[in-house]
């Protein structure tokens, strides 16, 4: 053991070193060290670089708080995670750890370079130096700030961890397994109720695993310590450690980031890194404890210099001595009790310095059976030691007047200014707060939330003290969930109560203006940034915060943010609350992307739903596309086909032989009841009373606006029952909208709506050949033009299946729609195929279904549609029904600006020189007109691997109806495109191939 | 993602101590809707429809949950399906409802084993320990909407549309793994 691990202190395994590396030099500490303690033990407080001047530093803290000590840890291929606090990472064989913000190393970084030149880095100084000259933004200023922006660096390698979550209900969640945590735990354990204890240290107990010196009803703390929490965890509390609360939200759901994997030397099987849970609790009772604050004077952020109660969780949590020689600054009476331990663990405390003029008589007894120097009544103007400190300058005051400075040697600074509580998760509640002049902090007050926050977290010191108040907490939570509770008592002897005072900046001899005097360490900020900001006119604590960063690090201002309201509502002559409090928001500590995302990364990222048909279409090598959530398949491509070629092969094909297409993505929705005549009526634009059974029709539905927003074939199975079908990607809106208006506005309807999309598997049969091939599996029906005509739907026998067959077509050929029980989609499919090698029959994909139905002027909602573009702008006023007195989006299409002769309307466009538009392109009347033109539409749909020899479009033009035969012009980068406009039916436009020839 | 599903016979994704989870065999299934006539449809049927929502009744093979005010579904034999469609289109015209087909729609997960409900916890946000046996809900599990019925102590089924069946089954059977490790884990510390 070296000198600064103390035999006998500490929870950690000294019979178990644990070996890792820092900066690639090897260290070796114990298990249960984390990368701090282990490297303090060695007498290394150097850990990093500051953000902005690249000044060094070392931890300030011993938890999750820390601003200063953060470091990139690595174990094995992509396992690299920077900005982990050192204090917090446990060491474990192997573990490989790198410090950050350094170039080229972490003793001599060139970077410093800005800490010489602090003057320019002055609060706001993003916005002030980087104004001029405008030429500089895009190749000095922002590269500048973009690379010197920003904390240790990004992984460049995928994660190959896994991540996962659980969602927890209970009735009581305690956050916090401090004392106060834990006298709550005690409280409700044993009822009936479901407990969830949780903490996000390694071990349980909080402040006591740093105060064993008390006695809590007798027994030594740490003996009382591990008897009540075996206790607990026998009663049946749910006790998790490592596992940190990390934000509140409304109604008692709060998220909580388990660390799984992060400690152990070797990952297990089927583990995930960590674990984000959801927790619905009935009550919740926080117990997060005080953060201790540091105390602001110039230097105060040297490596060797750190929180006092800090150095004390070293001390007797770790059994690490942060120094030899150690001096104490402070203004509470905490940090006293700290000077003592470490004076027990044979540390030579050189001075306790405190800033107040009364201390309470027994510290200043104790301090002297020590032979500790005491200087009451001082300040500390200045440290010295460019790695480590290794002297402080302290003063006199004597009625506001600073005195003559003296330099004392030390090794290490402890300091404490007191501490704040812990109101994060209070917070995110939306609880309010009330400011309390004694303290100088603030205090919870109301939340809306069923919840409690008790101890440490509300201001209250001293372990007798917060096992009380955890336990009467406690019972009146339980009091609202009927459950009646006799909170504990606890006697504590030796406990350490004590107070302090709030101080600002300490008083200097020295120019305040040119004072390192560091609010918040982990942005660099100064106290005179904040006093800056408020001369350069902030008002607002959130101008002050922005203008300077202060409290906006990702330790978001856990020690910044009540000094610098401190200092700032002096700066402005107010009290603190009328300048205000930054709003704390979660996460409560920085938390992994890989948390949030849990078990949707990678190939499960995201659903891909896929048809029956899809296996098939991928062995045949299908090239894919998603719609929606579906995968659909985009084209088959042969060898050495390109898409364009795959399509043009597709088209030909269809039009010549027969094509089969999955279209089983298409929603179905089973309309069903007496009034679903009634029903359909009022939904789509479309008259339906007259429609007999066995017949179906072009469907179009509109929002309440009067434009499209769905459209799909719908047959009349019987005289009640509609198969509806909608477009892939609106299935699921489209039912919503209906099951909206028939809960809301028809609710005396008798009908009822069923999804039935994924009852059936559907199979496209187009083309010449494609009633030819079909009929032999038909039992039932001739499909001939008289007994199964165009538009025509049946429930019949299919290849021996229960199958209903339509008779419709998106292409413009003879077309059939199949639809059989989802599951044996796959066997007709493979049926059909086989059956039509000799009919020419081709698979084709989404995109041959593009191409061929626009050649036939078929639109697309959603591609050809935008949301803006009403049934006539489509020249489709022949899909509504003009004597049904209502349906929805009836009064929508009646406004004046829908009826506008002159509003965007689809037509077709052939290009003069037979290129094919950029789909998305603008259209202009006149290319000669100045920049910039007035555009007039754009273009919807563009094609040229079809069966039309020539490209064609369509595209949306003002008053494109009335301008049949005109030009319109299309401005590319390269040239201007000229175009005329047509009618969009450029294939068969008066409907011959439909039909079915009789058969010779 | 792409896990392989045979939809139409029964088998073992993943079987560990903690849980096992199978595909189950189709079963015949329809989606029954209706407001008034609530007896007559008892009697055509056979079974008495559930009146609360969640609850379940079941009798000569015929089991019926209630999902919704107006919504149950029935689950049976697939022979029987053709008997209960005709059974209740004789009422139709006196009691007027919806009766639909939703046979092949979707199928079952069966979930068991002793962390069966521990391993629901990962995509279901609901109390599972609330939810009595022998009832059944419409939830979210992870993303799909399904319906959970619950058998047993430790016996779940979860019927699932066909399209989101292979994700949901890899997020069961990464969850298995999960819990497995994880108690096998606790085994050796405790």
């Amino acid at each position: 053991m070296n000198k600064y691990r103390v035999k006998g202190r500490g929870r950690v395994d000294t019979s178990t070193p644990v070996t890792f590396t820092f900066d690639g030099k090897s260290y070796t500490g114990f298990k249960g060290d984390t990368v701090a303690s282990a490297l303090l033990a060695s007498g290394t407080h150097l850990m990093g670089r500051s953000f902005k001047y690249h000044r060094p530093r070392g931890p300030v803290a011993a938890g999750s708080e820390e601003p200063n000590a953060l470091i990139g840890t690595r174990r094995g291929p992509g396992r690299f995670e920077p900005n982990t606090r050192a204090t917090v990472q446990e060491i474990w064989d192997g573990l490989k750890t790198t410090s950050q913000n350094k170039f080229p190393s972490l003793k001599w970084d060139v970077g410093a370079v800005n800490d010489a030149a602090y003057m320019m880095f002055s609060a706001g100084f993003y916005y002030k130096t980087f104004m001029w000259p405008r030429s500089f933004w895009d190749k000095v200023y922002e590269p500048f700030i973009r690379a010197a922006a920003g904390l240790g660096v990004a992984p460049s390698e995928e994660d190959p961890d896994t991540y996962a979550s659980r969602n927890l209900h209970c009735d009581v969640l305690i956050v916090g397994a401090g004392p106060t945590g834990i006298a709550a735990a005690r409280t409700a354990a044993g009822k009936g109720l479901s407990v969830v204890l949780v903490d996000e240290n390694t071990e349980m107990g909080g402040t006591l695993l740093s105060e064993p010196n008390m006695d809590i009803d007798n027994i030594p703390a740490w003996d009382w310590l591990a008897a009540e929490l075996a206790s607990l965890e026998a009663a049946g509390v749910k006790m998790m450690t490592r596992t940190t609360a990390i934000g509140y939200y409304h109604q008692n759901f709060i998220g909580m980031v388990e660390k799984l994997t992060d400690h152990l030397p070797n990952l297990p099987a089927d583990t995930p890194r960590e674990r984000m849970w959801h927790v619905r609790a009935k009550h919740v009772v926080l117990a997060q404890g005080a953060l201790e604050k540091p105390l602001i004077f110039h230097g105060n952020d040297r490596p060797g210099i750190m929180l006092a109660g800090s150095a004390q969780t070293y001390l007797n949590r770790y059994g690490v001595k942060v120094g030899t020689v150690p001096a104490v600054v402070t203004s509470h009476d905490s940090a006293w009790y700290a000077a003592f331990d470490l004076h027990d663990a044979g540390a030579a405390v050189q001075v306790i310095v405190d800033t107040r003029s009364n201390v309470p008589e027994a510290l200043r007894d104790a301090a002297k059976s020590r032979n500790i120097s005491i200087k009451i009544n001082h300040t500390v103007t200045a440290t010295s030691g460019r790695l480590r400190i290794k002297r402080v300058r302290i003063n006199p005051v004597t009625d506001g007047n600073v005195g003559r400075g003296e330099w004392i040697n030390c090794d290490a600074l402890l300091m404490s200014g007191g501490w704040t509580p812990s109101l994060h998760l209070f917070s995110h509640t939306k609880g309010s707060l009330d400011w309390n002049d004694d303290l100088s902090t603030f205090l919870p007050k109301d939340t809306p939330e069923d919840c409690v926050i008790a101890g440490a977290s509300r201001g209250l010191w001293g372990i007798e003290t917060v096992l009380a108040d955890g336990a009467a907490r406690a019972a009146a939570s339980l009091a609202k969930l009927g459950v009646s509770a006799d909170p504990q008592s606890y006697t504590v002897t030796h406990d350490r109560t004590g107070s302090g005072e709030t101080m600002r900046e300490l008083p200097t001899d020295k120019s305040a203006g040119k004072a390192k005097a560091f609010v918040d360490y982990q942005n660099d900020v100064t106290a005179k940034d904040l006093r800056l900001a408020v001369r350069e006119g902030m008002r607002s604590i959130e101008h002050v915060k922005r203008y300077t960063t202060n409290g906006m690090a990702t330790d978001q201002g856990k020690m910044s943010n009540i000094n610098g309201l401190n200092i700032a509502a002096d700066a402005l002559g107010k009290k603190q609350p009328e300048v205000g409090l930054t709003t704390f928001r979660p996460p409560y500590t920085p938390t992994t992307f890989g948390a949030f995302a849990g078990y949707h990364r990678g190939d499960h990222f995201e659903v891909e739903r896929k048809t029956q048909i899809d296996s098939w279409a991928s062995e045949e090598g299908a090239v894919f596309e998603p719609v929606g959530q579906w995968r659909r398949a985009r084209y088959f491509p042969q060898a050495g086909e390109d898409m364009d070629a795959a399509v043009r092969r597709e088209c030909a094909a269809t039009r010549a032989g027969v094509g089969m297409f999955d279209a089983s993505t298409l929603g179905k929705v089973e309309v069903v009841g007496p009034d679903a005549v009634e029903f359909m009526n009022r939904m789509y634009t479309n008259p339906w009373t007259k429609l007999a059974n066995g017949r179906c029709r072009y469907g179009l539905l509109l929002g309440d606006d009067g434009y499209i927003i769905d459209d799909g074939v719908i047959g009349r199975m019987s005289q009640d029952r509609f198969h509806v079908t909608t477009t892939t990607g609106g299935a699921a809106r489209v039912l919503n909208m209906m099951e909206d208006y028939l809960q809301t506005e028809w609710p005396d309807l008798n009908v009822w709506l069923t999804s039935t999309t994924e009852q059936w598997s559907t199979i496209a049969l187009n083309g010449p050949n494609a009633a030819k091939l079909l009929q032999p599996f038909v039992e039932d029906t001739l499909l001939t033009e008289d007994v199964f005509p165009h538009m025509s739907c049946k429930e019949c026998t299919v290849a021996g299946l229960p199958a209903r067959l339509f008779r419709v077509s998106f292409t413009g050929e003879i077309g059939f729609e199949i639809n059989v029980p989802a599951h044996y989609g796959r066997t007709l499919w493979e049926q059909l195929w086989s059956a039509g090698q000799d009919l020419g029959i081709t698979a084709y994909g989404t995109e041959t279904m593009h191409v061929l139905r626009a050649e036939k002027g078929y639109i697309i909602i959603g591609q050809d549609t935008d949301g803006t573009v009403t049934p006539y702008d489509c020249a489709m006023g022949w899909a509504i029904g003009k004597k049904k007195p209502d349906f929805v989006g009836m009064r929508g299409l009646a406004r004046p600006d829908l009826q506008d002769p002159n509003r965007k309307q689809l037509v077709g466009l052939l290009t003069d020189d037979q290129s094919k538009l950029e789909e998305g392109a603008q259209i202009v009347f006149d290319p000669d007109q100045p920049i910039p033109m007035t555009m007039v539409g754009h273009v919807t749909s563009s094609y040229d691997c079809g069966t039309t020899d020539r490209p064609i479009a369509m595209a949306l033009v003002q008053g494109g109806h009335a301008k049949m035969g005109e030009k319109v012009y299309i401005p590319m980068s390269d040239r201007t495109i000229s175009a005329t406009i047509t009618e969009t039916v450029f294939v068969d436009p008066d409907n011959s191939r439909l039909k079915i020839q009789p058969q010779v | 993602m792409s896990k392989q599903i045979s939809y139409l016979s029964a088998s073992t994704l993943i079987a560990t101590p903690e849980a096992q989870i199978t595909i189950a065999a189709p079963r015949g299934r329809l989606s029954l809707r209706l407001r008034k006539g609530l007896t007559a449809c008892d009697k055509a049927l056979g079974v008495k429809l559930p009146r609360t929502i969640g609850a379940r009744s079941e009798k000569n093979g015929i089991e019926v949950v209630c999902l919704g005010p107006d919504e149950w579904t029935i689950v049976t034999d697939l022979d029987r399906v053709a008997g209960i469609q005709s059974a209740l289109a004789s009422i139709y015209p006196d009691h007027p409802h919806a009766l639909t087909d939703i046979t092949l729609r979707e199928l079952s997960f069966v979930i068991a084993g002793k962390s069966a409900m521990e391993l629901l916890t990962i995509g279901c946000a609901r109390d599972l320990a609330s939810f009595e046996i022998g009832s059944a809900r419409r939830i979210l599990f992870d993303v799909a909407t399904t319906t959970l019925w619950r058998d047993g102590e430790n016996t779940f089924r979860l019927d699932v549309w066909n399209s989101f069946v292979p994700f949901i089954a890899q997020t069961l059977i990464t969850g298995t793994k999960e819990i497995t490790a994880e108690q096998a884990a606790r085994a050796t510390t405790t």
